[in-house]
């Protein structure tokens, strides 16, 4: 029986490869889609961490979150905020939306005042300098590396070319960095700011702090870094539906993919089953043969969609500014999905088969 | 002689939009383990209808059906299935190999089919079968790389492999030229004779008929004649 399905399968090479090609694509939706969701959420967390302050100071409509580009917050907030009682160190940035290099997604410019930033941060220049002027910018390492910068390289910001100064590390916040007064100018908005990193004195006391700035400066918002963090995949507006909808799109292509192409076939193939039928094959027999052969097809489908969801992967990786991150249990999921979508839509033109009159099915041309 | 076969005011109706046709009108027959008997008569007098309900693919609309001791009359379609899987081999004019597996995979699927997966014919009885048909050679062939003859060679050794209870032939020469032909009812014959395999096999040729050892004639439904 085994060599019935592999011979029905080689029999159809078209019908096969377009199934294949059909599950393929599912799968590849399902894993390119979580995989840059999951790449791009832990990337943001991983650098929002990176800044080293616990608390974030900052205001209606200047959100963290968003891609705006207003810088409203008065940086003379700062001198305030350093006042209370447990904060230790504050550093105004100027956050700055553009898109992506290549068009896809979008990349972030922070401003800053380097000696503050660094101080609370860590960071560091590990090659070339600082900005020196307001055509200058520094970037990390991430971003020298993927977008292949070196020092003295041209690049993008605000649709004005820039050079690059020096290339900075650890990872925190936004990619590239400029002086916050060139940014102010750029967008003239003078002694303005988009948040406020906060440093407290004692790390365990950050929520008193938190509440103490709440009291003294009402009407703002004040997040603990953590809290962003972790609350960017529901910040992220319509992230779930979207990785939802993803789901089920793939599951009804698979389905509807092996649906057709085994329809076709059985119609095909109708004398082949009265010839089952003849040799005593059972109902569940029958079926049992179209399942295997659809669920071979998605298995060879999931594979393929494997293969090129890891090498698309690997290009976007390259190509743009996205970032992917696979993880097993999206893999897993986008595998059953190839393969119960298949074996669910090869079940009804199992089922006819199976209940062809076997007389009828032995005269067909 | 006990009787593997026997057939008891058997009728068959075919309602074609308003129309009734009878295909079988009350037949009775008994056939004995061993026997090769032919079925003869005119086109459309019910002769692959009555094979059909034989093996089960049909359901007649009255009368008693036993093979081998089992009834079908009431059975249920599954029920017919699993008679026909164990007891009955089917050979077609139209040979109905599949024609995308060899010869040898023709056989292993009716194997496997009979078996329900396990493996229950014994490597003697096969090639004692594939020896008996001279298909020894021709194993690794496809359907379409096969003459006529071969092809119903093949579909032969399907039907007997299994060592059915009776082999139902519904004019196994018709789509074969007289050499063939004669090849393929000499070796029904000798199924018959040396592996004492009991045959039922419809025919509208004298000649075919003639290599049986008992001959019925079926007329509008009816048997006719028989010579058992
Ligand atoms: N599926 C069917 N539906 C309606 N009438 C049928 C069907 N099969 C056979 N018949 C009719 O039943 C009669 C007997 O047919 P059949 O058993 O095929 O005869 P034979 O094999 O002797 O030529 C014929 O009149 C035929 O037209
Ligand atoms: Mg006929």
């Amino acid at each position: 029986m085994d060599s019935l399905i592999a011979s029905n399968i080689r029999q159809r090479p078209t019908r096969t490869l377009i199934s294949v090609a059909g599950i393929a694509l599912g799968v590849l939706l399902v894993v390119l889609n979580t995989g840059l969701v999951r790449g791009m959420l832990n990337d943001r967390i991983k650098r929002e961490r990176g800044i080293g302050a616990e608390i974030q100071f900052t205001r209606k409509g200047s959100s963290v979150l968003s891609p705006s580009s207003v810088m409203s917050l008065d940086v003379r907030y700062g001198d305030r905020l350093s006042q209370i009682q447990g904060v230790k160190m504050v550093s105004p940035v100027g956050r700055y939306v553009q898109t992506g290099r290549s068009g896809l997604g979008f990349e972030q410019v922070d401003g800053i005042d380097f000696e503050s930033y660094s101080a609370i941060s860590g960071l560091r220049i590990v090659e070339g300098r600082i900005y020196g002027n307001e055509n200058e910018v520094i970037i990390d390492e991430f971003k020298a590396r993927q977008s292949n910068l070196g020092i003295g390289s041209e690049i993008q910001v605000f649709g004005r070319k820039m050079k690059v100064a020096g290339i900075y590390a650890p990872e925190s916040g936004a990619r590239i960095k400029m002086n916050l007064t060139d940014l102010q100018n750029f967008l003239t908005a003078e002694n303005k700011c988009t948040f406020i990193m906060i440093k407290v004195d004692d790390p365990n006391q950050e929520q008193t702090v938190q509440k103490r700035i709440n009291n003294e400066l009402p009407g703002n918002i004040v997040l603990l870094t953590r809290d962003i963090a972790t609350g960017f995949g529901r910040a992220i507006p319509g992230i779930d539906t979207f990785v939802r909808a993803v789901l089920v799109l793939s599951t009804i292509v698979s389905m509807l993919v092996i649906l057709l192409a085994m329809y076709t076939t059985i119609t095909e193939r109708t004398r082949e089953i009265g010839i089952l039928k003849s040799l005593g094959a059972s109902n569940s027999y029958i079926i049992s043969v179209i399942e295997k052969e659809a669920i071979v097809i998605s298995l060879i489908g999931v594979i393929t969609g494997m293969a090129a969801a890891l090498l698309a992967g690997w290009g976007i990786e390259k190509g743009t500014t996205l970032q992917l991150e696979f993880h097993w249990t999206w893999l897993l999921t986008a595998a059953l999905i190839g393969l119960c979508g298949g074996a669910l839509g090869a079940l009804y033109p199992a089922i006819r088969a199976a209940n062809q009159d076997p007389v009828k099915a032995l005269s067909y041309e | 002689m006990s009787a593997i076969l026997k057939i008891e005011n058997l009728t068959m109706t075919y309602r074609v939009g308003k129309v009734d046709v009878h295909a079988l009108r009350g037949v009775n027959l008994s056939v004995g383990r061993g026997e090769f008997v032919s079925i003869m008569g005119p086109s459309g007098c019910g002769k692959s209808t009555l094979l059909h309900v034989l093996g089960g693919l049909l359901k007649p609309t009255s009368g008693r059906v036993l093979i081998d001791g089992e009834d079908l009359t009431n059975m249920s379609d599954a029920d017919r299935t699993d008679v026909r899987r164990r007891k009955i081999g089917f050979v077609f004019q139209r040979f109905n190999l599949f024609p995308t597996l060899s010869a040898e995979g023709n056989l292993r699927l009716a194997e496997h089919i009979h078996g329900q997966g396990k493996k229950i014919i014994d490597d003697e009885t096969r090639r004692e079968v594939l020896k008996l048909l001279r298909l020894e050679n021709k194993m690794r062939h496809k359907p379409l790389e096969m003459s006529g003859g071969e092809q119903q060679r093949v579909a032969l050794a399907r039907a007997v492999i299994n060592r059915p209870a009776i082999i139902l032939a519904d004019e196994p020469t018709g789509n074969l030229d007289s050499e063939n032909s004669e090849v393929v009812l000499n070796m029904l014959k000798q199924l018959n004779r040396e592996l004492n395999q009991t045959i039922v096999m419809i025919t509208h040729n004298p000649e075919a008929a003639a290599v049986a050892s008992r001959m019925i004639e079926m007329r509008d439904g009816i048997i006719v004649k028989d010579n058992g």
